[in-house]
């Protein structure tokens, strides 16, 4: 009888903790929801939590103007993701293959090499890189000697030049492979298979789970990726990505409503609506396909 | 470096000695024809920059025009001086805040989470949705809730009748809300990690300890603890690594301020390196950086390279 008590008493006080912390969780992301379908005095109306009086669309319908480029944005965004999904996949299953599969001399020694890159924080890379990029040779009006230009600073190169090698991928995909037993490889070889062959039929079915668990990382960071966009390409609207694109127009809801200069400061709802627009793909996505999201969490930790 | 799972012995394929010498010649052209482009974009795009950034870091340089001057450790002596010093100290507390209180409370949730839970699913992606979202945009975002006059925070201090904070002149409760922020948005890893090590637990140890008589904090302290070892390293190594960076919150909410009270050693370099274009000065803060988070990062290499942390 005690006993079952205690179990009770305890379950009452799991499923409180749960939910207290799971509303402090959600409380922002749904403020910010319930906020940009309000209108401005709907909003202030009931500060805790905002609740639209009726749905007011103004604030997404806003984002359509033709001087507002959120479709560039997310077009430029989504020209990373395919890149960065593309290279990167490629070069970790070849790299991945050449440090499981194959044998030769000083596997080792290069594996460590590439290793060595995740030692570092990625700000010594920065420098440096912008500088190589900046000084670029005959680019952006650089002379031979990458003087007098601004290089590929605030151009498209310097979206999609760095981070083409990714270590991290290609040490997942080697301990995938090891996973799968040689004897595919050995019966695609008999039957006279090349290597590209063996790739193509034997290990791509079975490299899918680590595949899609890469794809699906790569497009989440690709899509909030905000420090080198920032870094390299704020200049440049054009090429602006989405992260970068939103965070500089969150406040600029009141202008392009075309309020008169001093209605309001800062037109909070539209700033929720944006943080809505660039936010709920993810959040979309992982809700979809939450298993291998969470498979990859622990692949990095487990496997990897 | 052991590999997890040596390969067999190339001869045990294909027996035969004129064929092994054929195949392992195969092997060996086709992986340096997969290594070498490797090999070359990652010298050019991780060797060079890092020993150039190692070289700039003791010169004085814009990196617009002109060579770099050489300039000895003049750089690296600024970091002993204020507001320096207050940056790398307030880079340090606001990791090891952010990295305790999110790791305890992700054990937590975790431990929580791993009892017979209705809804489980639902509620780990409830505390791993913040991290799915962009920094800078729910930075920005949570740049809205401390507004002074309007925001939601002062309105829930109100609602309590205690006098409202104007934050972003606040060193303290700017340093306390930066953290909150961070934890939010990044305690959904670790729980996920966690309820993953714990899953991964077979429930007999547990029976066989209650038959014993073992109470719920003695099989926290003997068993749960002692399993998630690895576990919890990993997630402080990595988390220390991670919350050492800390930019976009800091950048969009304080800028820094009052009076760097709230700067962080990236959002500084970004600053020397990109606004004061002191290319010198911010390499040598991101060498004394590196420097710094060098002992996790060596560790998080050796987990690695090790290939697991929590097969229980």
């Amino acid at each position: 009888m005690g006993d079952k008590k205690r179990i009770t008493l305890q379950k009452v006080l799991t499923y409180t903790l749960l939910v207290v912390g799971s509303i402090l969780m959600a409380y922002p992301l749904l403020f910010a929801i319930l906020g940009s379908f309000c209108n401005i005095e709907d909003f202030y109306a009931s500060p805790i939590m905002p609740i639209p009086k009726h749905l007011y669309l103004e604030n997404y319908t806003v984002m359509g103007q033709a001087s507002f480029p959120i479709l560039l944005w997310v077009k430029n965004t989504l020209i990373r993701i395919v890149w960065y999904i593309t290279i990167p996949g490629i070069v970790a299953m070849f790299g991945g293959y050449a440090f499981s599969r194959l044998q030769f001399k000083g596997r080792d020694a290069v594996f460590t090499y590439l290793l060595s890159s995740m030692m570092l924080p990625g700000i010594v890379f920065w420098i440096p890189t912008y500088i190589m990029l900046a000084r670029f040779p005959g680019a952006g009006g650089n002379n031979w000697l990458g003087q007098g230009g601004s290089g590929f600073i605030n151009k498209w190169p310097a979206l999609l030049i760095p981070g083409l090698v990714n270590v991290y991928y290609i040490f997942l995909m080697r301990q995938t492979f090891y996973s799968i037993p040689e004897d595919f490889e050995e019966a695609a070889r008999i039957d006279g298979a090349n290597t590209l062959q063996v790739m193509w039929n034997v290990y791509l079915p079975m490299l899918k789970p680590t595949l899609t668990v890469m794809v699906l990382f790569q497009a989440v960071a690709m899509w909030n990726d905000y420090q080198w966009p920032l870094i390299a390409v704020s200049g440049n609207p054009d090429v602006h990505t989405l992260a970068l694109g939103v965070q500089r127009a969150l406040l600029s809801g009141a202008a392009l409503k075309g309020w008169p200069p001093g209605t309001a400061i800062i037109d909070y709802p539209f700033t929720f609506a944006l943080a809505t627009v660039a936010s709920l793909p993810t959040i979309l996505l992982f809700l979809w396909l939450q298993d291998y999201f969470v498979e990859g969490v622990q692949g990095f930790a487990i496997k990897g | 470096m052991e590999s997890t799972a040596p390969l067999p012995p190339a001869q045990t394929l294909v027996p035969g000695k004129p064929r092994r010498s054929g195949l392992q010649r195969r092997q060996t052209i086709e992986a340096w024809v997969i290594l070498i482009p490797i090999l070359l974009y990652y010298s050019v795009f991780f060797l060079f920059p890092v020993v150039s950034n190692f070289y700039i870091s003791f010169t004085q340089w814009n990196g617009i025009r002109g060579a770099p001057v050489w300039i000895g450790l003049k750089n690296y002596l600024r970091y002993l001086r204020p507001p320096y010093t207050l940056i790398i100290s307030n880079t340090l507390l606001f990791a090891v805040g952010i990295l305790l209180f999110q790791t305890a409370l992700a054990f937590l949730i975790a431990i929580l989470l791993n009892q017979k839970v209705k809804g489980r699913g639902i509620f780990r992606a409830l505390f791993y949705i913040p991290t799915l979202t962009s920094a800078a945009v729910t930075a920005q975002v949570a740049f809205a809730f401390i507004s002074p006059y309007d925001g939601v925070l002062n309105e829930i201090l109100k609602l309590f009748g205690q006098p409202i904070v104007v934050w972003t002149i606040n060193a303290s409760w700017m340093r306390a809300f930066i953290i909150v922020y961070s934890i939010w948005r990044g305690v959904g890893g670790p729980v996920v990690l966690f309820l993953a090590a714990l899953q991964g637990i077979h429930r007999e140890v547990y029976e066989a300890a209650m038959v014993d008589g073992a109470n719920g904090a003695q099989m926290l302290l003997y068993i749960t603890l002692p399993l998630l070892r690895p576990m919890i390293i990993f997630v402080l190594v990595t988390g220390m690594i991670g919350s050492f960076q800390i930019f976009e919150a800091v950048l969009l909410m304080s800028k820094g301020g009052p009076a760097n009270k709230t700067n962080v050693m990236l959002l500084q370099i970004y600053n020397d390196a990109f606004v004061n274009t002191n290319m010198g000065l911010a390499s040598a803060g991101s060498v004394i950086m590196a420097i710094l988070l060098l002992g996790f990062s060596i560790t998080n290499m050796r987990i690695m390279s090790r290939g697991q942390v929590a097969k229980n």
